[in-house]
């Protein structure tokens, strides 16, 4: 195996990258080969997707595998060897089927037959001991000594953002929203990559389409999610739990959140959401269920812990899953994309078994004190108060918005978003996105003028609330994104983290810190050169870093 | 008396570390230092102690015979419950870090719901768990772990598979072979009827799926040895999780064959799930396989085109004869997984 698709790979002297029998996420390297020939199977369907797309031609079940099979490969996943078996087999009867679909289309239409090759013409083994032979077709480095570590490192990075724009379009998707122009956009990019580009200016032109087509997907998920659960409200969510049984909904989806309280309705059972779930608790239609009485623990990576002392059972819908432990292996559950074996993974939204260990088990024993915190300051919120900001800002009261978004993870350079936070000047506000915010969101950080100086905006995927902010405000200053007092300060973790920052490079955002450390997959040529076009920086002191977006900013 | 010290290191990587006298066993000095690593009988007849020595020197004194390989002197296999240190020990044990507890485990009290006699010297028996403040009617185990049975008022205790899945309404079942001179053989027999008192203990075990490999599965269970197998094919249905398997089912005779039907309908839900069951002495005109699991196994293997994942329970020497037909046959050792009964 050979991964480096997430913030926590092994990063040694030698070179970075987990590439022993096991990563660090708990990916054994089975399941890794086998995701990365799932990858090169993908490609496959791609390229015949683009051409009959060409001919107007499409093939709906061929799109939305493309986005769950992409979604099955990003970091805590799923984890489940054979299931990549089975994906394997089930992409290559799916390209066949669009083969022929183009193919026809272009016998029709007096058009020349283009012989494909590559992941167009893979035939899988059928002995599972040849497929992980196979497998190197699809590895991150199978040509690294002709092409060198800076191409190979900027195909990594497009991938791993086509990986968290597909992750985005499925949870649109299964919400109902989907758009042509995004399934074109991730094919066209995907049959790019599957002829291994050896030009360094075309793959960084490639991976700013693909955050150009990110940006259309977050756009796509925020209409998904207002318009199934209405728009975002400030509200408070409870973090403290209340006597009685009890369900945990972790993960990013919220149609399976809205489904399970559907079918826990009057049946005495509690549900809390989890990591990236709390802002749930802001979408009117979901707070409208008395029952989702609030969040329990803090960030994915203390699920081990926090899920063991939970006193029910636990739903896993989307990516952060990170390996159960005996304590609660029985008791939590997989949906959608997501995987471990020996956990039960639950199809169609049957979440019978789920509910009936609910009612087995005990529950809190008692309530506990309330606490809460506040969310729902999506783009509704603050733009519906955006007279009062602008007013506040040109009146000085506000001086400077500093936007801390992304993902949390158990790095002990991660407490330099807690630390940074703190020691913002009480004239900026902080805006939060992702479940980065964990770290801090507990604490009071006052308000400026009746605006509280904390505002979260959502998940990760509300990007686009922040970008839409942003270019509201630019547009009341009559200025650019760019000269606006704003800083970006990034923690990724994961491939839906690396798609949002090629969506905010490619709108041309510049002097966005990244961290807590730099991906792997950005070789220091390849820094070189964000550097220069987007002034992208590294972390630094949390003191230092934040006295020059101050300055810079001033 | 001397004083050791002892490593004990866990499948994620972990370790704990603690002293032992010579005159201790090994797991009593873990939970004299706050450790309770899984034992469930503690003297040597239930195998749930199992662990591999790495380094050092130690006795081990009063087990079952089958519970640990007849090398055992030379794999390093020991109980901890039976072995004495004699210097200091490093030791691996099957299991993650989480099943080490912090307490002595506490026995459920269960009453018997069914029991009927399936076929010649076979009986299935199901237990109702009563409801427990911390678990309610939770039972927490993985498909192929046993349980140790207590009859209080007898001061018997026996360790059986558990045949079916958990399923978080407390019911347990058991499918048990009645041994002629067998103390729990005779209180089945003769004395248990629905409503009697008894007290669980466990579970315990490391055998089960390692669901991970692509490799297909070959089961072979020596009469009531299918509980576990059962317990891990009903789990495998339940979840739709369909994949390569044989089971090989040894009875001695047709009268001994039982839960014909239940395999019937699990080979319905499970597409790629071929059973075969093997009569080692037909008293008719039995059609199927004549011979047993050992014989069958060896056909099996010489048609594989993958050698499987081969997982064995039943009677040592079952499971000693066909161990050694795979390992002839080129599945490597790390490939193999057993349960013996004691």
């Amino acid at each position: 195996m050979f991964c480096y698709q997430c913030d926590q790979t092994t990063r040694s002297e030698t070179g970075d990258g987990c590439a022993t029998t096991k990563g660090v996420c708990g990916k054994d390297s089975t399941t890794s080969d086998l995701q990365d020939l799932l990858a090169y199977a993908i490609k496959g369907i791609a390229q015949y997707a683009k051409r009959a797309r060409d001919l107007g031609k499409t093939d709906k079940k061929a799109d939305e595998f493309i986005l769950y099979g992409l979604f099955t490969t990003l970091t805590n996943v799923n984890f489940n060897a054979n299931r990549f078996v089975e994906l394997i087999h089930e992409a290559v009867e799916i390209r066949d089927r669009v083969k022929a679909l183009y193919e026809t289309a272009a016998k029709e239409q007096g058009q020349t037959i283009e012989e494909l090759k590559g992941p167009a013409s893979f035939i899988p083994a059928s002995r599972q001991d040849d497929l992980l032979m196979q497998a190197q077709w699809g590895a991150i480095l199978r040509d690294r000594d002709a092409v060198g570590d800076d191409i190979v490192g900027l195909r990594a990075m497009m991938l791993y953002g086509l990986k968290g724009t597909a992750a985005y379009a499925y949870h649109a998707l299964v919400l109902g929203y989907e758009d042509d122009e995004v399934y074109a956009g991730i094919e066209k990019t995907l049959d790019f990559l599957s002829c291994d580009p050896t030009d360094a200016n075309d793959l960084l032109a490639g991976n700013m389409e693909v955050g150009t087509v990110n940006l259309k997907v977050m756009e796509m998920l925020d209409a998904a999610n207002t318009g199934n659960f209405g728009v975002q409200e400030p509200a408070q969510a409870r973090i403290t739990p209340v006597k009685g049984k009890a369900i945990l909904v972790s993960g990013h989806d919220l149609k399976d959140l809205q489904e399970l309280l559907e079918q826990t309705k009057d049946k005495g059972i509690n549900i809390y959401t989890h990591g990236e779930m709390l802002p749930a608790h802001a979408y009117p239609k979901l707070r409208a269920y008395p029952h989702l009485v609030g969040n329990y623990g803090g960030a994915w990576q203390n699920q081990n812990e926090e899920f063991a002392a939970f006193p029910g059972s636990i739903l896993m819908t989307s990516n952060c899953l990170i390996e159960p432990t005996g304590a609660y292996k029985q008791r939590i559950f997989t949906a959608g994309p997501v995987g471990w074996q020996g956990v039960r993974h639950l199809e169609n939204h049957d979440f019978a078994p789920l509910i009936q260990i609910a009612s087995a088990m005990p529950g809190f024993k008692e309530d506990t004190p309330e606490k809460s915190v506040t969310v729902g300051f999506g783009r509704h919120a603050v733009l519906g108060v955006a007279d009062k900001v602008v007013d506040a800002v040109k009146s000085g009261a506000i001086k400077h918005f500093f936007l801390i978004g992304g993902c949390d993870g158990a790095a002990p350079g991660r407490n330099y978003y807690t630390e940074l936070a703190e020691k913002t000047p009480d004239d900026s506000v902080i805006l939060t996105l992702g479940c980065g915010k964990y770290r801090f969101h507990e604490q009071d950080f006052g308000n400026i003028g009746g605006i509280p100086r904390l505002l979260d905006i959502g998940q990760c995927n509300d990007t686009y609330s922040a970008i839409q902010i942003a270019s509201t405000l630019a547009d009341a200053f009559e200025c650019e994104v760019n000269e606006l007092p704003l800083s970006f300060m990034v923690s990724w973790f994961e491939q839906k983290a690396v798609a949002i920052l090629l969506t905010l490079l490619s709108l041309g955002i510049r002097g966005i810190h990244l961290g807590p450390s730099l991906p792997a997959f950005i070789t220091p040529s390849v820094l070189a050169i964000l550097v220069d076009k987007f002034d992208l920086k590294g972390n630094g002191d949390p003191a230092e870093d934040l006295a020059a977006a101050l300055k810079q900013a001033a | 008396m001397m004083t050791y010290s002892i490593t004990l290191a866990t499948l994620d990587g972990k370790k704990i570390q603690f002293n032992c006298e010579s005159s201790q066993t090994v797991q009593d000095a873990a939970e004299e230092a706050g450790f309770f690593p899984p034992a469930i009988c503690k003297m040597g007849s239930c195998g749930s102690c199992l662990a591999v020595c790495d380094s050092g020197d130690y006795q081990l004194k009063n087990y079952s015979e089958g519970l640990l390989p007849s090398n055992a002197e030379k794999t390093k296999d020991i109980l901890l419950c039976r072995t004495y240190p004699q210097s200091d020990l490093v030791i691996h044990a099957p299991y993650g870090s989480d099943k080490i507890q912090n307490h002595e485990e506490i026995p459920r009290d269960a009453t018997v719901i069914e029991i009927k006699t399936l076929a010649e010297r076979t009986v299935y028996l199901v237990l109702q768990l009563s409801e427990d403040e911390e678990n309610g009617l939770a039972f927490n185990f993985e498909p192929g772990q046993f349980v140790e049975l207590e009859i209080p008022e007898l001061e018997l205790k026996r360790a059986y598979s558990i045949a079916n899945t958990t399923n978080w309404e407390g019911r347990l079942e058991f499918l048990i072979r009645l041994q002629d001179q067998g103390q729990f053989s005779q209180f089945l027999q003769n004395q248990a009827k629905e409503g009697q008192a008894l007290k669980v203990h466990g579970p315990g075990g490391t055998f089960g799926l390692h669901g991970q490999s692509l490799k297909p599965r070959c089961f072979i269970a020596g009469g009531t040895g299918l509980a576990p197998f059962l317990s891990i094919l009903r789990r495998m249905a339940d979840w739709g999780e369909d994949h390569p398997t044989q089971l090989f089912l040894g009875v001695n005779n047709e009268a001994e064959i039982f839960c014909g039907q239940e395999l019937n309908d699990l080979q319905q839900s499970l597409a790629k799930l071929k059973v075969t069951i093997c009569v080692w002495k037909p008293m008719g005109e039995w059609d199927g396989f004549r011979g047993t699991p050992a014989d069958a196994l060896v056909e099996y293997l010489k048609q594989a085109d993958v050698l499987p994942d081969l997982y064995l329970c039943g009677p040592p020497k079952l499971v000693e004869i066909t161990t050694e037909i795979a390992l002839k046959q080129g599945i490597s050792a790390e490939n193999i997984y057993c349960e013996r009964f004691s």
